[in-house]
């Protein structure tokens, strides 16, 4: 077992659960909100995600139009789905076999 | 066919939930606790009627956590460390990142603070819960529990409770147990499909490889809000330059921070 890993496994896992917990445990939703630290806590998440998509799909941004298009229809297919059945689930699975698809046909 | 009926047994409890997830902050501080709401199981034991709501995402988990065992042994690691990661980060994202840090040689507390900062999201999501689920709600195994309170778990929950079911610690252990065995199972037989298993597959693998950017789009979509665009919009156009101009890792951490600063702005 990589010693690294299971150390940055550890720690990530530590904190996810904290994260989780505590906040519970605590029953922070009691406390006084609208503060500062609330603005940042509820501007992490969409922050978050949103640097995680844009990290994820730049790689595969490429002027080659045979590269790209399989990109186009998934993400495409994404937003359709989301917007037609409001699942993160389907429009997931929808995503990524329109992309997969799409690579199919173009050989 | 099964899909068809998984959207439909969770589609309305994810439009209240990510409706409830965008007004986070209306979530936190002005719901009310009802008088009387209904038993979140009549006719089941509450954790059983946890694990048949968690059907649709047990669904969804598989293949993603199929992709990350796939993803993890193609970048080097062994099976059992592929497993490793989904059994004690739980958290997808955060985990195909994790291979993508450590398989580039990133220091090991700069890769943990990434993960660590990546899913600061979930701070939020208990006091959301328990403010839905109202004053009386019992908290006692709550330490267990909120290890599954991912984000497509808090989603169904919350759409349980604003469906007018009463919040159980039975049914959130049945919803994040069953959520989690598909995760770990997908991982499991992901990974000793192996790096290799695809090769033959490319559509296949094109597609399992679009799973990631997939999810975090649909993941966008479910909590953007008006109120959110800017943030948004600061991450993206931070983590695009920074990547461009410095490194990968650099533009996620820098992404993310400019994002939730940007939060803080009065509008």
């Amino acid at each position: 077992m990589n010693l690294d890993l299971l150390t940055v496994a550890l720690l990530a896992g530590a904190a996810t659960w904290a994260f989780r917990a505590l906040p519970i445990l605590a029953r922070t939703d009691r406390m006084a909100a609208g503060g500062w630290l609330e603005r940042f806590l509820s501007a992490t998440g969409p922050a978050a995600i949103a640097t995680l998509f844009v990290a994820a799909i730049l790689p595969a941004l490429t002027p080659d139009l045979l590269r790209l298009l399989p990109v186009v229809t998934g993400t495409l297919a994404v937003l359709a789905l989301w917007v037609a059945r409001r699942s993160v689930v389907l429009a997931t699975l929808g995503g990524a076999v329109a992309h997969g698809c799409t690579v199919w046909l173009l050989g | 066919m099964l899909l068809r009926f998984a959207a439909q047994h969770d589609r309305a409890g994810r439009d209240r939930a990510s409706q409830a997830f965008r007004k986070g902050r209306v979530a936190l501080t002005a719901a009310r606790p009802r008088a009387s709401r209904g038993a979140m199981t009549r006719t089941r034991p509450p954790l059983l009627d946890g694990l048949m709501a968690s059907l649709p995402i047990a669904m969804g988990y598989f293949p993603i956590a199929f992709s990350f065992g796939v993803a993890a042994t193609q970048a080097g690691f062994t099976g059992l460390e592929a497993f490793a990661l989904s059994l004690l980060i739980y958290a997808g994202a955060s985990q195909f990142l994790a291979v993508a840090l450590l398989s580039s040689g990133a220091p090991v507390l700069v890769s943990a603070f990434t993960l660590i900062a990546m899913n600061l999201r979930h701070v939020l999501y208990g006091p959301a819960l328990m403010r839905a689920a109202g004053t009386g709600a019992g908290k006692r195994h709550a330490w267990a529990w909120a290890w599954g309170l991912t984000d497509e778990v808090f989603g169904q929950a919350l759409g349980a409770l604003a469906r007018g079911q009463r919040f159980s610690e039975g049914y959130m252990f049945g919803l994040g147990i069953g959520a989690y065995a598909s995760w770990l199972a997908g991982t499991a037989v992901g990974a000793v499909a192996g790096g290799g298993a695809l090769e033959g597959w490319p559509a296949l693998s094109a597609g399992l490889g679009f799973m990631l950017p997939a999810l975090f789009l649909a993941l966008l979509l479910s909590i953007l809000s008006r109120r959110q665009v800017p943030v948004v919009a600061v991450a993206g156009l931070v983590t695009v330059a920074a990547t461009l101009a410095i490194s990968a890792t650099s533009g996620i951490l820098l992404g993310m921070l400019a994002g939730a600063l940007a939060g803080l702005v009065r509008r």
